[in-house]
């Protein structure tokens, strides 16, 4: 059960809207979340559905024009912070609460004026990921991906499970687009979360792998 | 009706032409994937079985969706039919110009205009734009507007993808209001 669950709603409001209004402050243009509940999946259904959500911001590229040696600390410090909670809350509010949420996943894209460092600094560091982690009541390192690239670019967002990586069964993916972001001076950030595995999982894990060396290709390459 | 997946999209736009917009402005979209209930059949010349078994479970499965991505009083909306590559236009038309489909939207949000729609065939992955107007006046023109959305992988060939759209505002930074002295 997640700690927020125990806010009262108006106090839990008001929290909310300060938190916007800093990301406003901080230079957030937009908040988009995605979510997509999977009922059934080739040709059967799934025993019971899976959601998985995405929360985006699209923020101001703070260093857009910058020199290569500009520290990057001071910037992620102030508005890394702010947008895992930011994020975060949106993803819980979309799943039911932290508890729901079996695997996770973040992904940068900065706009073409920008360095991809600028975009890794604000998913890469303890600012972004720790708070992440802790809001979403997880324990693994987060799954990842980071780009440059023009507005209305696909996002493939990668998950895994939040307390065990290596757990097979929950490697998935979630894919959005922002018709009109980035725009050149602008970062996307995302976080990602599903209360799941993949429909029908069913490739083993790594209990049950036999071992795979090169040598199957000699059986393989005739 | 077979769904595979229903998808919500809600965004809040903070800031528009480099001033804040507040409170931020609130679109929602709510997404049903369903198996196209003509899909393998030929030319189906009477469509009435399949919008009598189809179209208004769809109405009422999106409607509160949509009402509650969107989180606050809806004030304009719009609906979608894409159709998969196998079938025709005219059944994804079926599912949503039926009072059938959007009779429950529009008694949940006290509405009364003619829903304003997007209707085409294409792959997945689409992107498409759903057209919005005020729910009681669709003649008023703060509230024209749309919402753009991407599926990756819908619909397939034999899906039809159903949506709802609905804005809580007109557009961010509306002010044509002032500019409308033609007649």
């Amino acid at each position: 059960m997640s700690e927020t669950a125990f806010i009262p709603i108006a106090e839990a409001t008001d929290r909310a809207s300060a938190v916007d209004e800093l990301a406003r402050e901080l230079g957030v243009r937009r908040i988009t979340v995605l979510t997509e509940e999977i009922l059934r999946d080739g040709s059967g259904a799934l025993a019971s559905s899976v959601t998985k959500a995405a929360a985006a911001a699209v923020i101001r590229n703070p260093w857009s024009g910058s020199a290569v040696s500009t520290d990057l600390a001071p910037e992620t410090e102030r508005i890394a912070p702010v947008l895992a909670k930011l994020l975060t809350d949106r993803l819980t509010a979309a799943l039911g609460g932290a508890g729901e949420i079996e695997a996770f996943g973040k992904s940068a894209v900065v706009g073409l004026n920008g360095e991809v460092e600028h975009a890794a600094a604000l998913i890469h560091t303890p600012f972004f990921g720790n708070l992440v982690r802790e809001f979403l009541e997880g324990t693994s390192i987060l799954s990842f991906s980071d780009d440059r690239a023009e507005p209305g670019t696909s996002i493939a967002v990668p998950m895994w499970h939040k307390e065990a990586a290596s757990t097979r069964s929950h490697y998935q993916t979630l894919t959005l687009t922002l018709s009109d972001a980035p725009h050149p001076n602008e970062i996307v950030i995302v976080a990602a979360a599903s209360t799941g595995s993949r429909p029908h999982p069913r490739i083993g894990d790594r209990t049950t792998d036999r071992p795979v060396t090169a040598e199957i290709l000699e059986g393989i390459l005739q | 009706m077979n769904i595979r997946k229903i998808v919500t999209l809600s965004e809040e736009i903070l800031t528009e032409g480099g001033r804040p917009v507040t409170p931020g402005a609130r679109v929602a979209i709510a997404v049903a994937v369903v198996e196209n209930p003509w899909a393998g059949q030929g030319f189906v010349e009477d469509l009435t079985a399949g919008i009598d078994a189809t179209a208004s479970d769809l109405g009422a499965l999106l409607t509160p969706k949509v009402i509650e991505a969107l989180g606050a009083p809806v004030e304009a909306y719009g609906k979608a039919a894409i159709v998969g590559i196998e079938g025709e236009i005219e059944h994804g038309s079926a599912l949503i110009h039926t009072l059938k489909f959007g009779d429950h939207y529009r008694k949940a949000a006290s509405a009364t205009t003619l829903l304003p729609a997007v209707e085409k065939r294409a792959p997945a992955g689409t992107v498409f734009d759903i057209p919005m107007k005020h729910i009681t006046d669709a003649t008023i023109r703060s509230h024209h507007q749309s919402v753009e959305v991407r599926i990756a992988d819908a619909p397939h060939a034999g899906e039809i993808l159903i949506a709802l759209a609905a804005s809580a505002q007109g557009r961010p930074q509306e002010r044509l209001a002032p500019l409308s002295t033609e007649q």
